[in-house]
């Protein structure tokens, strides 16, 4: 068997003798092996299709999310893992760890929320929300209320305060503009 | 041999070895301890079900109780094994319940198990008493039924992560009343509510009850309930995490859990409404395994709870936590010995958190009995890495995603060559690696010349040509596991270590360079290695022999290279030498 491999007579021009530049981010893959059509193709389809085309569609709920990896199995996420992701972008339990300076994507929609007796008022990105259920829990959490004693009123783009929930949840999304929670009067 | 012990006391001194490597070195001594040995052997694993035949195990071990298997290549975990390759249970569950009638346990990974394996596994042990499915498919709840209904003395049914078609929650109500030796429960990755007055009966009946991981569909309201019947719990796996805010659930909840002197390990957290992690502080401090893995709240939440568990030793968490929060875990938790963090938004393209490279230097550095770590990033450095590597020598288990393919140290723009090489030649005790980023043949290099520990490799998207791949093949003298995919390695390297595949247990190749003519010829000199070319394009020899395969998976048998469950887009080499599938 032979183990002395002539590798440096290798087609490959990135031999051990000349490490590729540093400058160079991207390898010269059709050099690497041999000119067969299928696998330089798909030597390139990471590159070119890697993107950040999610969610195009807005707060619809009702979508199954779908992967959207254009590499098969990359990254390397159990089927379980992506679907818990895929769950929690559409309905986290905590608004406020969005940390990215230009908001939480596409779908974010911060909007201000106050609680009738608190001076200090919150800001929520109702874009991570799928329905008013996970909204009030949340808001319940954040503030440390009871659900029971607190009703939800919103102002519209008209103006006006209504009580949320009479609305679809995507309409409710599209025409909030603030949030304030009240103490319920018996 | 007058000299030679009496075969029942060279039995009893076997008896002590339980490691299987033992074992099968203490049988390759002479041909007397051969057959004394196997006799006696109870336990076997299998690290491959296609490796050896159910006929050759039984007819050299006549006396097994505890059988386990694994099945599908790693890589299967990420789809890159198409449905339907094989790793079928059926044959070795049906060949042994007619060669071992007191078999008691069977744990079996990656293979694909029916309900009729199931229903088979129940009817035909008396005394089973162990079943553990890790990311197994095929069966249903009807086969849970099964197991439930008849294995009189089940100690453990632990179904982490297998995908359960769910047809109810019904078969939970099978177990009879009479059963009382459950000691390990695990149905947390099943969907359906379970009726839950049979699980607090079942629970309240079991005195032994150590392991109980809950589903997602048991509420949080009805946990304190299940867990004031076991306050003798080891582990628990919580349901859905979240409830309204009451402070009876509440207090009912942190009731509970004080009563739980000996709880260790915890995990579930689906949902999680961080108004009630305090629930559990009082059982924190004795807290050493906690899976966050889908618990989406913000790193301070994260962090308050971690800080009252000084004796962690292992956490699993999203990538929430962020820097700030591994910060604050390598300043509490000083006996870490694992951790992995796994990305919230896998295929965002923008980073939606605030966890760098800096996370996992800081773990590194503060927690000096770290050993194994999982860790999925968007930026890495060399600088960084390089750290890790020094503050850490002690890494076993070294598995790093950057989530971005190829990319490079986000500082210089330079390769992760000198990053992953530090590990290797720092970390010398390193058994397991896996790595990202842009990387060239020349990483390779040092980890050929410096992982001689080695024992299970992970590559993707790295690497300039066969050269990387010779240096591994070559250098690794430990190698048991390589699996590679998208890098341009092909025959050259593959062909010139042909030799070395048979000291390994297994190499994945998929999109990669090589061609059909070379796993025919790799089949050809290496008879007792299996090649199966995996592709779903149609016969190979309907293409060029110079074609790039779209899969190969080699593998060392001694069983017939030719299995009887071969599907139409798998081919290995027949005895004419034509690579043709059965």
């Amino acid at each position: 068997m032979d183990h002395h491999l002539q590798l440096h007579l290798a087609l490959s021009n990135t031999s051990t003798h000349n490490p590729p530049p540093n400058d160079e981010k991207k390898r010269k893959f059709d050099e690497s092996f041999s000119d067969d059509e299928l696998t330089a193709n798909k030597r390139t389809l990471p590159l070119l299709l890697w993107n950040d085309n999610r969610n195009m569609d807005s707060g619809c709920v009702d979508d199954v999310g779908v992967e959207e990896d254009a590499v098969v199995g990359w990254p390397p996420v159990k089927p379980r893992m992506r679907k818990v992701a895929e769950h929690h972008r559409r309905e986290s339990t905590a608004s406020n760890f969005i940390t990215v300076e230009n908001g939480g994507g596409l779908n974010s929609k911060y909007v201000k929320v106050e609680m009738e007796g608190i001076g200090i008022a919150r800001k929520i990105d109702l874009g991570i929300f799928g329905s008013y259920q996970a909204l009030t829990a949340t808001l319940m959490a954040m503030f440390g209320k009871r659900r029971e004693m607190y009703k939800l009123t919103y102002q519209d783009k008209e103006g006006d305060w209504l009580l949320a929930g009479d609305v679809p949840w995507e309409r409710f999304v599209g025409s909030v503009r603030r949030l304030k929670l009240l103490k319920k009067v018996w | 041999m007058a000299y030679s012990f009496p075969e029942e006391v060279l039995e009893h001194v076997f008896s002590f070895l339980s490691s299987p490597r033992d074992r099968n070195a203490v049988s390759l001594v002479c041909k007397s301890w051969y057959e004394i040995e196997r006799w006696c052997r109870h336990r076997i694993f299998v690290g491959n079900c296609y490796a050896v035949s159910p006929e050759i195990v039984i007819r050299r071990f006549p006396e097994l109780r505890a059988v386990e298997m694994k099945g599908k290549p790693h890589f299967a975990d990420f789809n890159l094994v198409p449905e339907g390759w094989g790793a079928y249970a059926y044959p070795w569950i049906a060949a042994m319940a007619e060669a071992y009638p007191f078999l008691e346990e069977i744990k079996l990974k990656r293979m694909v198990v029916t309900d009729e394996s199931l229903e088979l596994i129940s009817k035909s042990y008396k005394n089973f008493k162990s079943l553990v499915l890790t990311s197994c498919e095929g069966f249903t709840t009807d086969g849970l039924a099964s197991i439930a209904a008849n294995c009189r003395h089940l100690k453990e049914l632990d179904l982490r992560e297998s995908e359960v078609e769910d047809l109810s929650g019904h078969w939970l109500s099978h177990f009879p009343d009479s059963c009382t030796s459950l000691v390990s429960l695990n149905m947390s990755c099943l969907g359906s509510e379970v009726s839950f007055s049979a699980l607090e009966r079942l629970v309240a009946r079991s005195p032994n009850l150590r392991t109980l991981r809950l589903n997602r569909a048991v509420p949080l309201e009805k946990l304190a309930n299940l867990v004031r019947h076991a306050p003798q719990l080891v582990e628990l796996g919580t349901g859905a995490y979240s409830a309204e805010i009451r402070s009876d659930t509440f207090s009912s909840l942190a009731d509970a859990f004080s009563a739980c002197k000996q709880l260790k390990a915890l995990s579930g957290f689906w949902d999680v409404v961080p108004s009630y992690l305090p629930a559990v502080y009082s059982a924190c401090s004795g807290i050493t395994s906690l899976n966050l893995s889908y618990a989406a709240i913000p790193s301070s939440d994260l962090v308050k709870l971690i800080s009252q568990c000084q004796n962690l030793q292992r956490l699993w968490v999203l990538d929430y936590i962020e820097d700030s929060g591994l910060e604050a875990l390598a300043a509490s938790c000083k006996d870490l010995q694992e951790l992995r963090v796994f990305p919230s938004d896998p295929f965002g393209a923008e980073p939606n958190v605030s966890l760098t490279e800096q996370g996992l230097v800081s773990v590194s550095e503060g927690c000096p009995k770290l050993e194994s770590v999982l860790y999925f990033c968007r930026q890495m450095s060399n600088a960084a890495l390089i750290a890790i590597a020094r503050s850490r020598p002690n890494f076993i288990r070294f598995r790093l995603c950057i989530i971005e393919p190829q990319a490079a140290d986000y500082l210089t723009l330079e390769p992760l060559d000198a990053g992953f090489g530090a590990i290797v030649e720092n970390c010398k005790e390193l058994r397991r690696l896996s790595m990202s980023g842009l990387l060239t043949d020349r990483v390779f290099k040092y980890i050929g010349t410096h992982a001689k520990k080695l024992e299970m490799l992970s590559i993707a998207f790295a690497g300039d040509s066969d050269l990387g791949l010779h240096h591994v093949l070559s250098g690794c003298d430990s190698l048991r596991k390589l699996e590679i995919r998208d890098c341009p390695f092909g025959d050259k390297a593959l062909l010139a270590n042909a030799a070395k595949l048979e000291t390994m247990r297994s190499l994945w190749m998929s999109s990669c360079s090589v061609s059909f003519g070379a796993c025919k010829l790799l089949a050809q000199k290496m008879p007792r290695l299996n090649v199966e070319v995996i592709d779903e394009r149609g016969p190979p020899d309907s293409r060029l022999e110079s074609c790039s395969v779209e899969r190969v998976y080699v593998y060392r048998t001694v069983a017939s290279r030719q299995r009887l469950d071969i599907p139409d887009f798998v081919w290995t080499l027949d005895e004419d030498s034509s690579m043709r599938y059965s």
